[in-house]
């Protein structure tokens, strides 16, 4: 639980520093993932708190976890597949043009 | 080559100071006594309200129900623009085949595949899952079938017309839904205020309309992301 929160960060950093350095088109997209992922892990584990039980309230419950961030976690979840999705056709879009996928190699971009 | 080594100290130096001012502000998050009112009124008062046992499913089809359409239109909208922007006869990328172990197996496997997406979509009240898991067990499914069998029988068996014409019912169903909400609630996509019978808490017909919004929702998503991930590998 203590190394919760220096993972998350961990994983954030670990995501932009893909982002910022690589030069491959799939590469910067798992980078984003990365970041994204992370913040669903910290989405779950703001919910979380020692001794918590799930929200389904199926028995009698003494501490039940938040299920606000959760419900968040979802949307986020769904928002993530689909812009990697779209990312990897305008991916697969510019590879068809430009039979490259370095992004310095692709110049006409402009306009 | 001098050039980008530069780029990567700076980009290490900044991602550190960025992490360093992440580190503090969580550590100051995880020691803020505040007081969850709204999580609380959900922990409390969410069965009474909603009939639904699974407080996650009570928060995304009946308290922020509208958060939930528009996440759906998220999914549509990708699909949209994926299956618009992939041209039809490029981007092939399944040549591989698979030894009859992978088949056999695959066939084994998904009737089982189908009992639990169903299972997840039609108990989303009463146990965790709900729509979007179930819909994406479904989409599973079918990047399962594309690439043991094929792209062909794929396509052949579930025709992308009628995949996107499954989405578009699920779309239609939930926007009913809320239609229904607003004729007799007074607000789109109003459940327990429309004053729909609630039924026990815990039984598999409770929860008002939310088992009908799991289906609508579950609908969707599994053909919508079906219809990306053909789009994504779809050869001619």
């Amino acid at each position: 639980m203590i190394l919760l929160y220096p993972t998350i960060v961990l994983l954030i950093c670990m995501g932009l520093y893909t982002v910022l350095t690589q030069t491959n088109m799939i590469k910067i997209i798992i980078g984003i993932s990365i970041v994204e992922s992370s913040i669903i892990l910290l989405l779950g584990a703001m919910a979380y708190f020692p001794g918590a039980a799930a929200p389904v309230l199926d028995h009698p419950f003494e501490l039940v976890a938040d299920p606000l961030p959760q419900a968040l976690g979802l949307t986020a979840i769904v928002i993530n597949a689909s812009t990697t999705a779209i990312m990897l056709a305008l991916v697969i879009k510019l590879h068809n043009r430009y039979d490259t996928l370095n992004i310095h190699e692709i110049k006409k971009l402009r306009g | 080559m001098k050039n980008i080594s530069f780029n990567k100290l700076f980009s290490f130096s900044l991602v550190s100071l960025l992490g360093v001012l992440l580190l503090i502000s969580f550590y100051d998050i995880s020691n803020l006594e505040v007081t969850l009112s709204l999580s609380e009124h959900y922990i409390n008062y969410g069965v009474e309200e909603t009939g639904a046992i699974n407080l996650v499913t009570a928060i995304l089809f009946d308290y922020r129900a509208f958060d939930t359409i528009g996440e759906a239109t998220v999914i549509f909208t990708a699909a949209s623009i994926v299956a618009l922007i992939l041209p039809q006869h490029e981007a092939s990328m399944l040549k591989t085949e698979f030894t009859p172990i992978v088949h056999q197996s695959i066939a084994f496997i998904l009737p089982f595949f189908w009992v639990i997406s169903i299972f997840l979509i039609a108990y989303g009240h009463l146990s965790p899952g709900g729509g979007f898991s179930g819909g994406v067990i479904i989409s599973a499914m079918s990047i399962l079938i594309i690439f043991t069998y094929g792209f062909h029988y794929m396509t052949r068996r579930f025709n992308v017309t009628r995949l996107s014409l499954i989405e578009d019912f699920g779309a239609l169903l939930f926007l009913s839904i809320g239609v229904f909400g607003l004729i007799y609630g007074g607000s789109f996509l109003a459940n327990s205020q429309a004053g729909v019978y609630l039924g026990n808490p815990g039984e598999l017909l409770s929860g008002g309309l939310m088992p009908l919004s799991n289906l609508a929702v579950g609908a969707k998503v599994g053909t919508g992301l079906s219809i990306i991930f053909i789009s994504l590998t779809r050869e001619d």
